[in-house]
């Protein structure tokens, strides 16, 4: 199988970088999920939906607006009204959501390589991210799990966050080369490495 | 400003895009009515107080807004999602009597 | 006898030494030192020139509302101006200069215009320049000439031109309790909020955060007052739910209590950290303000006020108590209240001989007399300071018997031998933030001051709770009480906590007496910063400007660089006085953001430079790596051409389009829009969205569509693809996009809610490749793999599935270029190695990569529109694109579309034209019937886009020409007086090359 080329590649410098000497604050990488769908239900179907998610990738979203969950390999989350967004590090979700997504329900859209999938971790993380987002980073505010649908400038983003230091943001294909330097810049008050 | 989503919450005004004078009613598709998609297209209200607005969240869930603003004071006094709440009819007659 | 450092006392390090430069001079301070503390303490006196008059100013205050001691400060090239020295911290190497000089701070030619004074008053420049020519010395045409000269004259430091290499950040943050301002009150309130469990964020713009506590001599619960405030801090900053801001000002107070504030992260150190801003630029969004932002002393407005050595009597107690400075030798006093009498006590206790206070009240208290004895001090009580004497620095002053009822000065005036005068006309709390919130300020006589609106009548959208000086409560004792209860209400607290810390202070009555002005012989200034004087706004009066938002803009009152910090209420006192009505009548002006001058990179941030984002196809690398010269077309980057060595843009185009046409060429159109349209009414959707029919397209064939706005004018045309019967996926222009996206969303969401249909922008998800010309479908069939390509399989506006090296493609036959074309879709991530294979397989067919221009090229050979045309004034029926109007359905614009303005027969249609002296056209140039290079008129068009044709052999354009197919035949000329280009050209059809489409259908 041809390999997926990452669109970060030329500025992806594994390492350290930045104030690393007085300690590395932020981690950072790509994850590179092998299947990153789009789900959407018709106003009404949204528990059949999400019936659906928990039938193919086992995980049962909690209720209410940006609920989401992690369980390390595959990763949900609600970022609009109806919405969701499901990631998994095997290829091959988008055929297995066909199945199960009927049209009453709602529409499956393929992402996977459409957008592309940072993670920032460390106790940092909310610092640097809060350079970019005007959405408020703090545990009690964005539980671990929860998703956000966000903008920096006009890099659409959603977040979700996957542990208490660490945030998963989905953006665009086309930023994420952009959007990485300026992570990587923005990371380098406080020492990082790019794993 | 900050407009609060009814999905995402209190977000600022820079991630949504204001869409026009909520209190238009688009005529029937197949209208001959001149007026009517005269009136739609290009009257707008411009109220000194509460305006009934439409934003979009476009930073954010994309979700277009229904937001009742005083323009004065810019007190955001409610917001609901479009969808479901297409009630321009009323507030439009009834702003017209006054 | 100057200014010194004392020998103890003050917050400053003695151990450690720092050293600088001051107008190139080299100079030592100590860490904890100001620029303004430092020079002082080597008995520097003279700090800058003033705007107008060029008269010596030394440092007048200590803090942020400084006028007079404003400097540069360079730091290698770049050059920032306008600092108040009082704000710069100083480190190993920091170099700053003096401002507006000429050849020097201490000898300065421009100083001649303090001769001139009566010419430069109020209102000069309206006066001298404005209006129409009388004479040779009047009027607009007279500015033109002596702008050069005052520009030099007047005016502040000069900004540099060398590019800022220093870092500046953007950080968003939320709380439940913002407090601005750190001193007692602010303290308290911090913590009262902090212990009630609430986000807190405490913002101070001194380095040390303790405001009036670090330089009072009170006690706090027993300790030094600047001790308590230590303590409090160490406590506030060992806890996760306070974040504190040091030399950070809030600037800006917006809607639903969003706060602007400016953090200088790094200008007090020789070298800022790895990585580390400059600036940073704080937007906090806070449940709730606290505002403790203390109160500015005011100057009292007399003549030679504005003379160095003369100083607010708190900046002088703060320059002994804080830095350790004494600001002079022998002080004199003058007071319209009780707070000066502290200043007294402290500098004797520093070492100062304290030689008289002048008071304007004729009783001053008990309190007070035994404060003057204690700073042994002689009062002249019922006195008022009427001159003050000296150049560089004070030499003494001259007091006169005054009357505060009436103004009036009696008996002889009296010689007082003085190296610096403190001076106090009352306070004015800090109400900016609230201001700028939408406070109306109320004023109290008793303070005579604006104070701050309770807070039930504020702004609905901003909640903040003051206290302290702020609220006019100048006490410590209320501070702290104030403070606490702030801190509880704006966390929401009820609790009562223990007792209050207890302040052990030197009684002082708040009130002042009523005078801002000793009306005496000379200038008396008002506006330092500005050079206003008292007679300024009489004369402001006298010439009519009765409101106080005229006399502002009328004098500049209070519009430099100091906002009128210490000159607002001294000149509408002055101008209230001229109209006979009390100052409340005469009324304030609102402030404005910022509160202090902001760095315009804090602003831009990270939006500058290599950061600005930029959007880059799957195959960008590729482009780069193979010769490609990259356009910038929105925020994406597209190859422009690929040229050869030594080959000029044009060449390289026209050879790209002219292999294309021969054999075969390659482009990359991953930039178009992409959308996916998807659920049970997609095709009833896109039937009202086009203008022409969308339901009976069959799965897996093309259509090209037509989009109107609701006014009936072109929007954007694309082709979409039937992949599903509820499975569509559209493709818009590059540059339309985003705006295409939002109109689909907004019609289902707002207009058509019962529609079930989703749009996702699926732009990214796949990369695009378009392969044109007689050898394409060779080339295609000779990688292709799981389809053929034959016309039977795949005909024009078919779609197909297959792979190509391994990786899924779908291929869409059709046509930019008019040639036989495809267009390959693949996954993004195998953009790149999908474009190679389909290179590789090309190379025995001549196969050419082509840009932006080639693609330009060709499809204005084929007369095919682009946002050139599509411009927002044109209609279908302008760009011949009728016959997509379907007459079978209503469609968004139709009911529009039909209006008389849009059918009318004289309107700009589509037009080719050929260059008939065969040189090249300029895009935007006027099409005319009759070439007139004098004097340009009677444009019939313009040109909206233009190149060699390398299919015809000639300059060819498309234009919009008034009753362009009518025109089809005739000659016109091109007028384009901007680039002297006229000349004759032939008006023809838009379809230049191949106009029944034969090469494209095959």
């Amino acid at each position: 199988m041809v390999e997926r080329q990452s669109p970060l590649e030329p500025e992806f410098h594994v390492g350290s970088h930045g104030n690393f000497e007085h300690g590395v604050e932020i981690i950072l990488t790509e994850t590179g999920p092998g299947s990153i769908m789009q789900l959407a239900a018709w106003p009404g179907e949204e528990k059949k939906l999400i019936a659906a998610i928990r039938t193919v990738t086992g995980l049962a979203l909690p209720d209410g607006a940006g609920g989401g969950l992690s369980d390390g390999v595959k990763s949900v989350f609600g970022f609009a009204p109806g919405k969701f967004t499901v990631a998994d590090e095997a290829e091959g979700l988008a055929d297995a959501f066909a199945k199960v997504v009927t049209p009453a329900i709602g529409t499956v859209t393929d992402l996977s390589h459409g957008r592309t999938a940072i993670r920032i971790a460390g106790p940092k993380a909310e610092w640097v991210l809060a350079k970019f987002f005007a959405i408020d980073f703090a545990l009690p505010a964005f539980p671990v799990g929860a998703g956000r649908s966000t903008t920096h400038h006009d890099v659409f983003a959603q977040i979700q966050r996957t542990g208490s230091d660490q945030f998963d943001i989905y953006v665009f294909r086309s930023f994420a080369r952009s959007f990485w330097k300026a992570l990587c810049h923005a990371s380098e008050e406080v020492g990082y490495e790019v794993q | 400003m900050l407009i609060t989503c009814p999905y995402c919450g209190p977000r600022d005004v820079i991630e949504f895009t204001y869409q026009g004078d909520g209190n238009r009613d688009r005529p029937d598709p197949a209208s001959q009515n001149f007026e009517a998609w005269n009136a739609y297209v290009y009257d707008r209200l411009n109220p000194a107080g509460d305006h009934n607005e439409i934003w979009q969240h476009s930073g954010g869930c994309r979700a277009h807004l229904r937001v009742v603003r005083n323009t004065l004071t810019h007190e955001i006094l409610s917001v609901a999602f479009m969808r479901g709440t297409h009630t321009s009819t009323a507030r439009r007659k009834a702003e017209d009597k006054s | 006898m100057s200014p010194r450092r004392t020998d103890t006392g003050g917050r400053i390090d003695r151990l450690k030494t720092i050293r600088f430069t001051f107008d190139g001079a080299a100079y030592t301070g100590h860490a904890g030192d100001t620029l303004a503390s430092a020079l002082l303490a080597k008995g520097v006196t003279l700090y800058g020139r003033s705007f107008k008059y060029h008269r010596p100013r030394g440092l007048l205050t200590a803090g942020v509302e400084e006028p007079n001691a404003l400097v540069t400060v360079l730091k290698g090239e770049v050059r920032e101006p306008n600092i108040p020295a009082t704000m710069v911290e100083i480190h190993d190497g920091l170099v700053a200069i003096s401002q507006n000089r000429f050849p020097s701070l201490a000898w300065d030619v421009n100083a001649v215009n303090q001769l001139g004074g009566k010419i430069l008053s109020a209102g000069f420049y309206y006066k001298t320049f404005m209006g129409p020519v009388i004479g040779p010395l009047k009027g607009t045409r007279f500015w033109m000439f002596c702008e050069h000269f005052i520009r030099r004259a007047a005016g502040l430091g000069s900004a540099g031109s060398a590019k800022d290499p220093a870092r500046y950040e953007r950080m968003n943050a939320f709380c439940d309790v913002l407090v601005v301002g750190s001193g007692p009150a602010g303290l308290m309130a911090a913590k009262a909020a902090a212990d009630q469990g609430a986000r807190v964020m405490l913002a101070d713009l001194e380095p040390r955060f303790g405001g009036s506590a670090n330089w009072s001599d009170e006690t706090i619960d027993g300790a030094p007052a600047a001790d308590w405030a230590r303590r409090t801090v160490a406590q506030l900053a060992g806890r996760d739910n306070v974040r504190l801001l040091p030399r950070t000002t809030v600037w800006g107070y917006y809607d639903n209590n969003t706060l602007a504030a400016l953090e200088r992260v790094s200008d007090h150190k020789e070298q800022p950290g790895k990585g580390e801003p400059r600036h940073r630029y704080w937007a906090i969004r806070a449940r709730s303000v606290v505002l403790a932002t203390g109160a500015f002393e005011r100057p009292l407005v007399f003549p030679g006020n504005d003379r160095p050595g003369v100083m607010l009597a708190h900046a002088a107690e703060r320059y002994a108590n804080e830095f350790g400075v004494l600001p002079g030798e022998r002080i004199a006093l003058f007071t319209n209240n009780d707070s000066a009498y502290r200043a007294a006590v402290a500098l004797k206790k520093a070492g100062a001989a304290v030689v008289a206070i002048a008071d304007v009240r004729p009783e001053p208290s008990a309190e007070m007399r035994k404060l003057a004895a204690e700073a042994e001090a002689e009062i002249f009580a019922g006195h008022a300071v009427v001159a003050t004497e000296g150049g560089k620095a004070l030499s003494g002053l001259k007091l006169q018997r005054f009357d505060m009822a009436n103004g009036s000065l009696t008996g002889e005036a009296r010689s007082i031998h003085a190296d610096c005068l403190l001076m106090s006309g009352g306070w004015s709390p800090t109400i900016h933030l609230a201001s700028q919130a939408g406070a109306k300020a109320e004023w109290n006589a008793a303070r005579q001051a604006f104070l701050p609106p309770k807070s039930t009548q504020q702004w609905p959208t901003q909640h903040w709770i003051g206290a302290g000086a702020f609220t006019g409560s100048f006490s410590t004792t209320e501070a702290i009480a104030e403070g606490r209860a702030a801190g509880l209400a704006a966390a929401g607290g009820t609790s009562t906590p223990a007792a209050l810390p207890t302040v052990e202070a030197i009684p002082c009555d708040p009130d002042p007496a009523p005078v801002f002005e000793i009306r005496a012989k000379g200038k008396s200034f008002v506006d330092f910063q500005h050079d206003v004087t008292a007679e300024d706004v009489r004369l402001a009066h006298r010439e009519g400007f009765v409101s106080v938002e005229h006399l502002k803009r009328y004098t500049t009152l209070g519009m430099a660089t100091d906002q009128g910090k210490s000159s607002n209420v001294p000149g509408l006192a002055i101008m209230a006085e001229a109209l006979g009505k009390p100052i409340p009548e005469v009324g304030t002006t609102r402030f404005r953001p910022p509160f202090a001058p902001v760095s315009i990179g804090s602003l831009a941030a990270e939006r500058f430079g290599d950061l600005k984002p930029e959007r880059l196809t799957p195959m960008h690398d590729w482009h780069l790596a193979n010769g490609a010269t990259m356009y910038s077309a929105g925020l994406w980057y597209r190859p422009m051409i690929y040229g050869h060595a030594g080959e000029t843009v044009e060449q390289a185009y026209v050879r790209e389009a002219k292999v294309t046409r021969e054999s075969a060429g390659i482009v990359d159109v991953s930039t178009l829009g992409k959308i996916a349209v998807q659920g049970p009414d997609a095709a009833a959707f896109l039937d009202r969205v086009y203008t022409n029919m969308f339901s009976t397209l069959a799965v897996g064939k093309a259509r090209y569509g037509l989009m109107l706005r609701e006014d009936g004018l072109a929007f954007d045309d694309g082709t979409t693809w039937r992949l599903g019967e509820q499975d569509f996926l559209m493709t818009t222009t590059t540059a339309n996009a985003g705006k295409v996206m939002q109109h689909l969303e907004y019609f289902l969401d707002v207009i058509w809610p019962e529609l079930k249909v989703h749009v996702t922008s699926v732009t990214d998800e796949w990369a695009g490749a378009a392969i044109g010309g007689p050898k394409a479908r060779q080339i295609l069939a000779a990688c292709v793999t799981g389809t053929s390509v034959d016309n039977a399989t795949l005909p024009f506006m078919g779609i197909v599935r297959g792979e190509i090296s391994g990786v899924p493609v779908m291929i869409c036959r059709l046509s930019f270029s008019g040639e036989m074309a495809f267009e390959v879709y693949s996954g993004a991530g195998y953009g790149t190695h999908v474009w190679e294979a389909l290179i590789e397989a090309g190379k025995p067919f001549g196969l050419v990569t082509y840009g932006l221009e080639a693609l330009g090229t060709m499809r204005i050979e084929k007369g095919h529109v682009t946002g050139a045309e599509i411009d927002g004034r044109t209609t279908a029926r302008d760009l011949h694109l009728d016959w997509m109007l379907s007459k079978k359905k209503p469609f968004i614009g139709s009911a529009m579309m039909d209006r008389e303005g849009l059918i009318a027969s004289d309107r700009l249609e589509l037009v080719g034209l050929i260059a008939l002296d065969n040189r090249p056209l300029n895009g935007g140039a006027h099409i005319v019937e009759q070439i007139d290079e004098v004097n340009p008129h009677g444009s019939i068009g313009h040109i909206t886009a233009c190149c060699y044709s390398p299919a015809l052999g000639k300059h060819i354009a498309l234009a919009l020409v008034k009753g362009g197919k009518a025109r089809h035949g005739t000659r016109a000329n091109v007028s384009d007086p901007l680039r002297n280009r006229f000349g004759p050209v032939e008006i023809v059809s838009n379809h230049f090359f191949d106009p029944d489409g034969s090469r494209m259908h095959g």
